[in-house]
């Protein structure tokens, strides 16, 4: 299933809703067999992007290849099997009912589809429910099959839409398996996610696309490093709202909070943290703590983070 | 009731109250639409009673005489009635103008309107259309005895000059006897001097011209109303994201749209064939012996229906927006398009409106075949209005939806 070429390159793209630019120059690339986390807050244009990949939204600016060919062609198109968040399955036909409408519906031939059914109920672990009806299925195996059948057809790029949501930690598990499977196929995969565990597990590469492009990007581990170099994350939990004196405290000593001022985190390099004193000055100051972590930055941290800036672009620019 | 309860009614009810208010096509449904319906019917069935019930007739004149002329005269100033503007000389052409549609009843005149050995005027009703001739029979009557009383008075004095053969006394007591006869001959009497008689016109009897205008209207009704239930798949299609993954496959979303369209086009000729074989089975409504225009008809009128289901579907953006506009459209174009009442018995307004739903086009096309026995010619308007509604349907469904890939 290896595609001559990235599964999908993308230089300098622009689109714009009417008046409003939404992606001003970004570039992606997701090689063959790689698995592409793009992350981003709600609103940051990820549906515009896979829409703007599949041919739905017309870019004002840039390129988007597929396999080496420009997303222009039908047979470029052709290479994209595409996941959306919602189960895309007709819930009363049986697993193998929906996939070989979807595999007719791609263009296959009855016997290619009749092949593919096979190969696919194999990599998907599908044997054995092949005759049960999707509305019967749990989300798990809902979400198996969802991805089963934009399989079909052996893209070169599996477009995945928030793959796991909604769903328990064991299908979650279940499903990553999978799509680390696919990609050692070949497969090149673009993974959007609001989960950062699920994309520092799964993916070599994750982007954050916010103000229109993807910046930065890197292996999640690197960008985390990059970030934050040996500094240590210090969270604050509290069992109440901080007043607004002890939110000064605290912002006064460098925390920023979250979870409407029960959770406020800093950075601190290793020798500075004294996390016994810190509890001692918050308790003096009237704080009923909960707890007081100390942990390596995460993807989670560098996405809050880049979010508050994000956030705070667009309120200059709106400005 | 505790306090706690009388506030979950109240919030219940609050909810409710937020709902319908917000959800702009439950409050047409439920305070629009029965106005609406209302108002249809009321014009239907106020008509049917008052003076808006405006037959058109056809009216034939066998021998144009002094007399006729006056009952003609009569006739055509009297406002309940709509006659054609031409005379016609003889009764087949004025059962000609019943028969293809373009008259409700005819009305002729033949001979001598003072003979009293038949009936001088005939009303030729169409079976489906009884109550037409009822209602003409009773108007000519009614015009009769109103401006033509001298009529009325030499029909009748002769046949009493001849019972009673004067009125001396020996007369009278002869007249008593007479009438006295006349008493037990009532009915073949009322034969020989009746102003009017009836002539059903058609091979076959009153409730098939009936069976087979109802089959035609429920037939175009369920096809509507099925259409747009299956139609709306399209929006789940979409609203689930099958839509998007299909249209980056080999053809895109058109030929899905194209692909449905067919299907709820044959899945509406199995129900209107299923429809017409009980009409057949159980009245023996024969479709047999005109299956090619009636086959015609039937995929013309699966093709209006699939392709107005798939453009609302196209428009609306959730099932149930869907469900509440093709309730809305089906309802009234029903109603107006003579599914539920027939046309004719509507005022005229009222038909002049109906005509532009695709109920009407259907079920004259289905009338005219099945019925008046009409060729391609008499029906290839309806015919290409069915085809080309639902055609436009069509090509409205394929480009909204490639417009909402878009979106």
């Amino acid at each position: 299933m290896t595609h001559p070429g990235a599964a999908l390159r993308i230089a300098d793209l622009h689109t714009r809703y009417g008046e409003r630019d939404v992606l001003r120059g970004l570039d992606v690339e997701v090689a063959s067999g790689e698995i592409y986390g793009l992350l981003g807050p709600n609103g940051a244009g990820k549906t515009t992007l896979i829409r703007t990949i599949c041919g739905r939204i017309k870019p004002f600016g840039g390129s988007i290849e597929i396999a080496g060919m420009a997303n222009t062609e039908r047979k470029a198109l052709r290479q994209i099997g595409l996941v959306p968040q919602e189960i895309a399955l007709y819930s009363h036909l049986t697993i193998h009912e929906n996939l070989d409408v979807f595999g007719r519906l791609s263009g296959l031939s009855r016997k290619d589809t009749r092949d593919a059914i096979d190969w696919v109920s194999h990599a998907a672990h599908l044997d054995g429910r092949m005759d049960n009806r999707v509305e019967i299925l749990s989300g798990g195996w809902k979400r198996r099959v969802n991805i089963a059948a934009a399989i079909l057809h052996k893209p070169a790029l599996l477009i995945l839409d928030e793959p796991t949501v909604g769903v328990d930690v064991d299908a979650r598990n279940g499903l990553h398996e999978l799509i680390m499977e696919l990609s050692r196929t070949g497969i090149g995969i673009l993974l959007t996610t609001h989960d950062m565990e699920q994309a520092e597990t799964l993916c070599a590469t994750v982007g954050f696309l916010r103000n229109g492009v993807v910046a930065p990007q890197g292996h999640p581990r690197q960008l985390v490093e990059d970030m934050y170099h040996d500094y240590r994350e210090i969270i604050v939990e509290l069992r109440h709202t901080a007043t607004p004196g002890q939110s000064s405290l605290l912002g006064g000593a460098g925390f920023e909070h979250s979870n409407g001022g029960m959770s406020w985190s800093k950075f601190e390099q290793p020798g500075k943290v004294a996390t016994n004193r810190l509890a001692a000055e918050l308790e003096r100051s009237g704080m009923d703590v909960r707890e007081i972590r100390l942990r390596e930055p995460g993807l989670d941290s560098l996405f809050v983070h880049l979010t508050r800036e994000a956030d705070q672009w667009a309120m200059e620019n709106a400005a | 009731m505790g306090d706690g309860e009388r506030r979950v009614i109240f919030a219940v009810m609050r909810i409710m109250a937020l709902h319908l208010i917000r959800d702009r096509g439950a409050l047409a449904m439920a305070f629009v639409l029965p106005p609406i319906i209302f108002v249809i019917f009321a014009a239907i069935f106020s008509s049917t009673s008052g003076e808006e019930l405006r037959l058109k007739v056809a009216l034939g004149v066998g021998q144009q005489t002094e007399l006729s002329g006056r009952l003609e005269n009569a006739l055509r100033a009297e406002p309940s009635l709509r006659f054609l503007s031409t005379t016609f000389l003889d009764q087949p052409a004025v059962m000609a103008q019943v028969e293809n549609g373009q008259a409700d009843v005819g009305l002729f005149v033949r001979g001598d309107l003072n003979s009293t050995d038949t009936a001088p005027a005939i009303v030729l009703v169409d079976p489906g259309k009884l109550m037409a001739g009822a209602i003409l029979s009773g108007q000519v009557q009614r015009i009769v005895g109103l401006e033509l009383p001298d009529l009325g008075l030499s029909r009748t004095a002769p046949a009493i000059e001849g019972l009673v053969g004067g009125f001396n006394p020996q007369q009278s007591a002869r007249l008593a006897a007479a009438i006295k006869e006349l008493a037990s001959k009532t009915v073949d009497q009322e034969k020989q001097t009746g102003l009017v008689e009836t002539t059903l016109i058609g091979a076959h009897g009153g409730s098939g011209a009936t069976v087979t205008y109802y089959a035609g209207a429920v037939a175009i009704l369920f096809l509507l109303f099925s259409a747009m239930q299956s139609a709306a798949t399209l929006i789940e299609e979409r609203n689930s994201g099958i839509v998007d993954r299909i249209a980056i496959g080999r053809s895109g979303t058109d030929v899905v749209v194209f692909g449905k369209f067919l299907f709820v086009a044959a899945q509406g000729i199995i129900q209107v064939a299923l429809i017409f074989l009980v009409a057949a089975l159980a009245y023996g409504l024969t479709v047999w012996d005109h299956l090619p225009l009636w086959s015609l008809t039937t995929v013309a009128a699966a093709i209006t229906a699939s392709g107005l289901g798939f453009a609302v579907a196209a428009i609306c953006t959730s099932k149930q927006q869907a469900q509440t506009i093709s309730t809305f459209v089906v309802l009234v174009c029903s109603a107006i398009g003579g599914s539920m009442v027939p046309r004719f018995m509507m005022p005229p307004w009222l038909q002049a409106v109906g005509w532009f739903t695709p109920n009407a086009w259907a079920i004259e096309a289905y009338h005219g075949v099945l019925w008046r026995g009409e060729g391609l010619e008499a029906i290839v308007s309806p015919l290409f209005r069915l085809t080309a509604l639902g055609l436009i349907g069509l090509v409205v469904a394929i480009v909204v939806s490639r417009i909402r890939l878009r979106i």
